[in-house]
């Protein structure tokens, strides 16, 4: 019945996600404005970029752990900063509950691997959260995996300009520990929003997700 | 406090004045902050509530500061699913009313700091409206 309602509403259009409550064990995730949640979740093909050690980032360190994926770049005021600090304390959330976060990870993507160097990016990321990843690779493998998640951006280099324009989708993608694309969170993001929704969804797919 | 260079203090008297004349002429602003520069970073943004407390429209025309080479309004804009930002020349505040520059909306886009900026740190920006009003604006760092 649950499904029918999410799979309506899914192909009605609607931004779905969840509002949740919990009767004792019973958590359920109903339908709302901040998290979308896809009925049948679906499985990433092969990419490959770098992370901000300098180690292959590819589809098998997407395995075995919830990622939460968000595209921007550093010379990025406003957005970037805001949804790092927001996910920080999403993650400082998580981290507080019963089940941790040890199965979680936070996954910066830059689209601008022009400006963003391995050493900028560690600098960047580590400052909002010591444990987000930072990562980036050539236009085709960022161009491959933006497609795969419908992540939308676009980078104007200009050249003799230092400060060229940006654009990228400012939603925060979920990817379940089977590498599946699970579930989206849109802006405006708040950290709260965020990891009390994260929480149910984990824990009603806990056995079937790993 | 005495100023004790006379032009330095004639300045300061000439700055205190204008800031004073966008007071009496009715803009406030408050809750006005910077984050904090992400190491290695030469850029950030700085926010604020202004307030029009006229009845006619006020008109947000510059920025600027000691502390960063650069000054700009700026928006951060959504359009076909994606974020990006534009410079706004110019932001109208409409009388009686106030205009939020907060994280994914306008903001002031502050490059190239002089100095490295750490929490609890004070920056002043200087604000230019329209019909030679001046604010002055004491803007604490934050994380």
């Amino acid at each position: 019945m649950l499904t029918a309602v999410v799979l309506a509403a899914l192909l009605a259009g609607v931004w779905l996600a969840a509002a949740y409550r919990e009767n004792g064990s019973r958590a359920i995730l109903l339908p709302d404005q901040v998290m979308t949640l896809f009925p049948a979740p679906k499985p990433l093909a092969a990419f490959a970029f770098k992370d901000h050690e300098d180690r292959v980032f590819d589809l098998s360190r997407l395995k075995g752990k919830w990622s939460f994926l968000f595209f921007g770049y550093t010379h990025c005021p406003d957005i970037c900063p805001t949804t790092l600090a927001t996910l920080a304390r999403a993650h400082e959330n998580i981290a507080k509950s019963t089940a941790g976060a040890k199965d979680v990870q936070f996954v910066f993507i830059s689209v601008d691997p022009n400006r963003d160097t391995a050493s900028k990016l560690r600098q960047y990321v580590t400052y909002f959260d010591t444990t987000f990843l930072g990562v980036t690779g050539g236009d085709a493998q960022l161009g491959n995996l933006a497609g795969q998640l419908g992540a939308a951006y676009q980078v104007a280099v200009t050249r003799g300009m230092e400060n060229y324009p940006v654009y990228h989708t400012a939603a925060v993608f979920l990817v379940d520990p089977r590498a599946r694309y699970h579930a989206v969170f849109a802006p405006p993001l708040d950290a709260e929003g965020i990891s009390r929704r994260f929480q149910v969804l984990r824990e009603l797919e806990g056995p079937k997700a790993t | 406090m005495r100023w004790r260079h006379p032009v330095f203090a004639a300045l300061m008297s000439a700055l205190f004045a204008l800031a004073a004349t966008a007071e009496e002429a009715g803009i406030s602003v408050r809750d006005a902050w910077v984050r904090e520069t992400p190491p290695g970073m030469t850029m950030t943004a700085g926010y604020m509530v202004l307030q029009n407390k006229t009845s006619r429209p006020q008109v947000l025309v510059a920025a600027s500061s000691s502390a960063f080479e650069t000054v700009m309004i700026h928006r951060t804009v959504a359009r076909q699913g994606m974020t990006g930002m534009e410079h706004s020349p110019q932001v109208e505040l409409p009388p009686n009313a106030s205009l939020l520059f907060a994280p994914g909306g306008y903001h002031l886009m502050l490059l190239n700091p002089k100095r490295t900026l750490r929490a609890g740190d004070r920056v002043e920006i200087r604000l230019e409206f329209r019909g030679d009003l001046v604010l002055l604006v004491a803007c604490e760092v934050r994380k």
